[in-house]
């Protein structure tokens, strides 16, 4: 690749003004059959002494055909490039430059003598680039342009500075988060956080910044450091580009970060998934990645690494949603146009998270368009979405609205007479606000409101919504330290009522809120050192019931569980430490304190005997406000990398977790009728620790990625439920439930091609969970203490995801999931019982269900890309599992007339073709 | 644009679905003591023995052998007789309803010995009503009890139904081998009794209102085409009162085998009932055994209360033939062929104008004609 040079522009300044046709007359005869660009070029080189510059990610879709005779190169040039956008420039030295849409003069730029002299270079200590003074110059010329940080000396000090600064979006003025800056002769690097901020010590001198970011295009600064100071960087999005977005961010992520089973994947990835109903889902896509399971389709929860439903972390903007999703489970609850990326934390969870077990979901919703309004709308078969972003006044404000509703109760009209009384109903709200009030202080503005309704076939009527918003200020006090500082609201709540039976209607509502406050330091300390502190409180209020009559006539008691209060704090501290070029280790601790607060009423048990109505030996009530009892614990964050070569790494980690609020369910998945407990004198906190580690390995000049993790995890405290529990409207649930404890191990394989026109990843996990039920006092043993796999316990798993770009308009996408069928509980024998047939069961998930294979295709049709239209738009046609296989979501038997029958549950039984219409304006 | 519904239609039938699922022959390393039964203080006591069978076994009926004594916490213990196979009964004795009582069963197959917990004697309350409310589908039962004591809450009901109906053709000849003969009054087919207990758990609870009182409790669903109400229809339904380990134990077993599959319902656990093996206290026996009274109450539905739209859909399908002595194109005695060889049975005779005497007969199925291949003809005491 010597003579490729990625931005040919650089060369220019060094060349003298020559002009091209007068090029030298040698003569060329070529025969191109779908030749690539870099056989036609080296097949022209080997002919003549021509050098060929060009970008060969530009031409990647290009396919030559062309027999030419005797001809000059500007001629067979011509010919190859007849009809598409590339131009090419010849100077006297026999360099050709070959470029997309702008032909490069091959003579001096005109005024850039000026440009040179108007750099300014003023004694102020901070010679700061701001977004207006960049966004005159193009942006190819940015990169060229050399900038000069700090105050100005004739002689370069020896030693090091810090250079700070934001990466935005040159179109949006959004920021741009995870990108790398990124210098190319030593290891040093940095990433922009969440705000697009980014400070990297850095040798004084002259330096050629690399920065790369996901959906960027890549780009590179030219920059003199005097001393500390600070340069803002504007991004171009790399438009159409699909996949390759994906490369450049974890070129350097991958296997530099000392970050453990952590996945990223922006929208667009996630948008070239196919789900069933066709519109892009964030959740769906969690699940293809490895450790990743769920018990079956169009369930709501999803379980990593082992860990249970809700033992994940669901963050959208920094708020806790408690209830990811729509219509049982078949939506997620996320606009997919608002939402900028995830982020997953199955391993390497960083210190400034805590309170789940398993991992943490990170959702980014995207800032608004600080430069102009635009919106887009999409339109599927059961759903529609709408949103709106631009700035506010001025372009230090801008907002992002996004609203989704669905119109799938005609659906349920056409369904037969049994089905045909059943409604579903949702909708859903995003708003964004962002505000710069200077040039240190940010503000954020995140809300979210969803609403679920259903009545399926029954006089029951459901409904549950998450409503959350919070409030971000961002301080940087110096270019070392900044500090995020919020406050926000969360609630989740669900209602269950009836009027049919008059005497028996009833109401019964529950709700979660909580109250949060948080505080993130960063904190540059040196090159070496990045520290990370902060603290965080939680105020917890339940009301794990409310059930009262509805009407008049209505004879139900009214019966309200007493709220419950808790406070879960946290402060934290972690440092990332680059100890040498190879080695660099994180390390964290988070100390958290929970306590359980009256007004409560707390039953006192005998010990060391089951907490059962019959072992009350009395109840103690606390006043409000009254710290009823306190657990602290100290969670471990650890991860180190070392760098083996250039393009290997290997990585270990150790983390501990803290649980303190948990869902109580005896349904296979997550129902909108489940329970949220906090922990109290009576029910401990769920822990659990894990160690992993993990070879990563790139190659193919970083398009190839390949990791092998392997983990194994403890699980203390998770709560079951004894058989025949009532979950619901319990005064006395720790009677109901028992402590179990858990084991996962397993092994993941990722292997993962990021560029080119064909791209995706594939990956196999092996992986086991258990849980036993062994302690004696409990009252009574799940399969009599011994090991077993818990519901989501898929040993084998393989998932691909391929996509195929043929030209920048059409693209399809294909992927294809195999996973070991989950366990269940069979019956094992009959009897006759009630004048019927019954079942006896198995000990618990003694069998499984049928393994699960799916496919699914799609084509994604993008509209014509010139820049300049009134709108944009983009069609997604597909069939989601193509093979129509019936794959179990589960197996039971029932009796029906006095006879027992068994029954295999499927959801999505055939293939299912769907479309999306897609509008951007 | 008709197309595009129909279209959607069968899409939408096509996502979802529920087939038949016979996995791999699963075989249980062993097979448990199933004892069902109520100790009745003022009646009748039942207890039934059997033992679980494989999956896949052709009867699932496995009556056991033992002897089984009903015990009182006042010591007194009544010894039950084995009046079939596995059915155990305790009859003409009044037990005193305001103490506890227990099982002791032996098994001398195995020898074991299994006791139940004593368990509280609870007396029904009167049943209030049994009445039917018209749906769209057809009628639903429901019952109405109250505990003026406030102290019953858990409810269990089970119902014998007994109906009159009668077979889609009234035939008034019948071939005795030799001749078709007029029906004698013995011998008319026509009207049967028929009768059914229940085959599902129907359990009622007021634990969570302000009174003992039970209102519309659903006991069973008749759907508007069934035979069942296309004359009379009468219930017997009996009421158990329940303690709340009881009711429980109902429940648990009415989700392990009733209530199944749908995406929230609740997983299979582990049915604990309160009978004990005292040798092996790993064993576990299916079954719960109250004690208590039974309330009872029947009523009668006649056709004439419900809608009149509602048209019962014989089980068969049926057609009349015609068959001739001497038939008209064929010249055949289709009589002799048909009826008298008993393929068919005649149903009314065919008159000419020349002739007093049948020139043949209109013929059916015995499905359509002989109702005692579904019910008796025995009109049972309490009938009115």
């Amino acid at each position: 690749m010597r003579k490729i040079y990625l931005a040919s522009f650089c060369f220019l300044v060094f060349l003298h003004a020559v002009s091209a046709q007068q090029n030298s007359t040698k003569l060329f005869t070529v025969n191109f059959q779908q030749a690539t660009i870099s056989q036609i070029v080296n097949e022209l080189e080997s002919k003549s002494s021509y050098h060929f510059y060009y970008d060969p990610a530009q031409f990647d879709s290009l396919r030559v055909t062309l027999q030419v005779t005797q001809q000059p190169l500007n001629a067979v040039l011509d010919l190859a490039f007849k009809k598409t956008a590339f131009v090419y420039a010849i100077n006297q030295q026999q360099q050709v430059f070959i470029t997309k849409g702008r032909q490069i003069r091959t003579e001096l730029a005109l005024g850039y003598s000026q440009v040179r002299t108007n750099t300014p270079v003023s004694q102020a200590p901070v010679a700061d680039y701001t977004q207006e003074a960049e966004k005159k110059v193009p942006d190819a010329t940015t990169e060229n342009k050399l900038y000069e940080i700090g105050v100005k000396t004739n002689t370069i000090k020896p030693g090091r500075a810090i250079l700070s600064g934001y990466i935005r979006d040159i179109k949006s003025g959004e920021a741009v988060t995870g990108a790398t800056i990124y210098v190319a002769n030593t290891k040093t690097g940095a990433a922009s956080d969440q705000f697009g901020f980014f400070s990297i010590t850095l040798p004084r001198g002259r330096q050629t910044l690399l920065v790369r970011g996901l959906g960027m295009r890549d780009t590179r600064r030219q920059i003199i450091l005097y001393t500390d100071g600070k340069l803002n960087i504007e991004m171009q999005e790399q438009i159409n580009s699909l996949k390759e977005v994906k490369i450049s961010a974890e070129k350097v992520a991958n296997v530099r970060s000392t970050d453990l089973g952590v996945a990223k994947l922006d929208i667009k990835n996630i948008k070239q998934i196919p789900t069933a109903f066709g519109e892009a889902d964030v959740l769906k896509v969690v699940l293809t990645l490895p450790g990743v399971t769920s018990v079956g389709e169009a369930t709501t929860g999803f379980n990593v690494r082992g860990g249970a439903a809700d033992e994940n972390l669901i963050l959208l903007d920094g708020n806790t949603i408690y209830n990811p999703a729509h219509f049982f489970g078949f939506f997620a609850a996320f606009n997919p146009d608002i939402v900028k990326d995830i982020e997953l934390y199955k391993s390497s969870i960083p210190e400034k998270f805590g309170g789940r077990l398993s991992s943490v979901l990170d959702i980014t919703n995207r800032e608004g368009n600080k430069k102009k309004f635009t919106g887009s709308a999409g339109i599927g078969l059961l759903t529609s979405r709408l949103n709106v972003e631009g700035p506010l006044g001025s372009d230090k404000t801008s907002f992002i609205f996004g609203g989704r509703t669905t119109y799938s109760d005609w659906l349920l009209k056409l369904l037969p007479e049994s089905y045909k009384h059943s409604q579903a109903s949702f909708y859903d709200f995003n708003l964004g606000i962002s505000h710069q009030i200077n040039e240190k202080n940010n503000l954020y503005l995140s809300g979210y409101l969803s609403q679920d309704k259903f009545k399926l076939n029954s006089d029951t009527s459901y409904s549950y919504s998450n409503k959350n918003l919070n409030v971000k200020w961002k301080h940087n006090y110096n270019n070392k330290l900044y500090s995020l500082i919020s406050a926000g609201v969360d609630n989740y709540k669900y209602n269950v009522s009836s009027t049919a039976n008059p005497v028996n209607a009833y109401n019964l509502g529950f709700k979660v809120m909580q109250s949060n406050f948080k505080t993130d330091f960063t904190y540059y300390l040196s090159n070496k050192h990045t520290l990370n502190f902060g603290l965080s409180s939680i105020l917890y209020k339940i009301n794990p019931g409310t059930f009262e009559p509805n009407s008049d006539k209505s004879l139900i008691a009214p019966d309200i569980i007493p709220s419950e209060k808790a406070l879960e704090s946290a402060v934290y501290l972690g440092d990332k430490f680059d100890v040498t070029d190879n080695l660099t280790i994180s390390a964290g601790v988070r100390f958290n304190a929970y306590s359980y607060l009256g007004p409560q009423t707390v039953n006192n048990y005998a010990p060391n005997l089951p907490k059962e109505p019959n072992n009350v030996l009395d109840s103690t009530t606390y006043g409000s406000g009254k710290f009823i009892k306190t657990y602290l614990g100290p969670d471990i964050r650890l991860s180190a990398r070392y760098l083996l070569g250039d393009n290997l790494s290997i990585k270990a980690g150790y983390n501990t977790l803290h649980q303190y609020i948990h869902l109580l369910s005896n349904s296979t998945s997550i129902s909108p009728t489940d329970v949220y407990k906090l922990s109290d004198p009576n029910i401990k906190p769920e822990n659990g620790d894990q160690v992993s580690l993990g070879i990563f390995k790139n190659a193919q000049a970083n398009t190839i990625e390949m990791s092998v993790e392997v983990y194994y995890k403890r699980l203390r405290n998770y709560l079951d439920y004894k058989s025949g529990a009532v979950l619901l409207l319990n005064h006395h649930i720790e009677q109901d439930v028992i402590n179990t404890e858990g084991k996962a191990y397993g092994a993941e394989f990722l292997l993962k091609k990021t560029a080119g026109k064909l791209n995706g990843w594939m990956s196999y996990t092996y992986s086991r969970t258990y849980l036993r039920q062994n302690d004696p006092f409990a009252g009574e043993f799940i399969n009599s203490g011994k090991y077993y796999p818990a519901n989501y316990d898929k040993p084998h798993s393989v998932n691909f995801n391929g996509n195929y770009r043929f030209t920048h308009r059409y693209s399809v996408s294909f992927d294809i999931s195999y996973s070991t069928g989950r366990p269940i509980t069979l019956p094992i024998a009959k009897y006759e019982y009630a004048g019927s047939e019954r079942v006896f069961y198995s000990d618990r998930n003694a069998y499984r269900i049928p393994d699960y294979f799916r496919s699914d295709f799609s084509i994604i049709i993008e509209g014509n890309h010139r820049v300049h239209q009134l709108t944009h738009n983009s069609w997604t046609i597909g069939v989601y599992n193509i093979t129509g296989r019936q794959n179990a979501y589960s197996t039971f038997f029932s009796e029906q007339s006095g006879v027992i029958s068994g029954y295999k549950l499927s959801i999505f039984a055939a293939p299912i073709p769907f479309i999306n219409y897609n509008i951007r304006f | 644009m008709k197309n595009w519904r129909i279209w959607l239609f069968i899409l939408t039938l096509s996502i979802g679905c529920k087939k038949p699922y016979n996995p791999k022959v699963i075989n249980s390393p062993r097979s448990y003591l199933i004892v069902e039964g109520t100790i009745n203080t003022n009646d009748t006591t039942t207890i039934k023995l059997s033992r679980t069978v494989n999956l896949n076994a052709s009867t699932t009926l496995n009556p056991v052998e033992g002897t089984i004594q009903v015990e009182c916490d006042n010591g007194d213990k009544f010894g039950l007789f084995e009046v079939a196979p596995g059915i155990y009964k305790l009859a003409g004795i009044t037990l005193d309803s305001t103490r506890k009582f227990r099982l002791r069963i032996n098994t001398p197959g195995d020898g074991n010995e299994y006791l139940s917990d004593y368990e509280q004697a609870k007396a029904a309350p009167p049943i209030d009503s049994v009445g039917f409310s018209v749906t769209g589908k057809g009628i639903q039962l429901y019952a109405n009890t109250h505990d003026p004591k406030n102290a019953t809450h858990y409810y269990r009901f089970d119902y014998v139904e007994t109906w009159r109906f009668h077979s889609m053709f009234n035939s008034s000849y019948v071939s005795n081998g030799t001749a078709v003969v007029p029906r004698s009054q013995d011998q008319l087919v026509y009207y049967c009794f028929a009768s059914n207990a229940s085959t599902s758990i129907i359990l009622g609870s007021s634990a969570k209102l302000k009174q003992d009182f039970l209102f519309q409790a659903p006991i069973t669903a008749i759907e508007s085409t069934s035979e069942k109400i296309e004359l009379k229809y009468s219930i017997l339904l009996r009421e158990y009162a329940l303690t709340a380990d009881a009711y429980k134990f109902w429940e648990t077993l009415k989700k392990n085998t009733e209530q199944l599959g749908s995406i929230f319902d609740a997983e299979p656990t582990t049915l604990a009932g309160n009978i004990h093996n005292t040798h092996d206290a790993t064993d576990i026996v299916v079954g719960f055994i109250s004690a208590g009274t039974v309330a009872k109450k029947r009523i009668f539905i006649a056709s004439e209360q419900l809608p009149s739209t509602y048209l019962p859909k014989y089980p068969y399908d049926c057609s009349i033939d015609s068959t001739f002595y001497n038939d008209p194109h064929s010249h055949a005695n289709t009589v002799l062929q048909r009826l008298l060889a008993g393929a068919e049975v005649p149903v009314n005779a065919i008159f000419s104008n020349t002739s007093p005497n049948p020139i043949g007969f209109t013929a059916s199925d015995i499905y359509c004609i002989d109702c005692t291949l579904r019910g008796s003809k025995q009109q049972p005491d309490f009938w009115k």
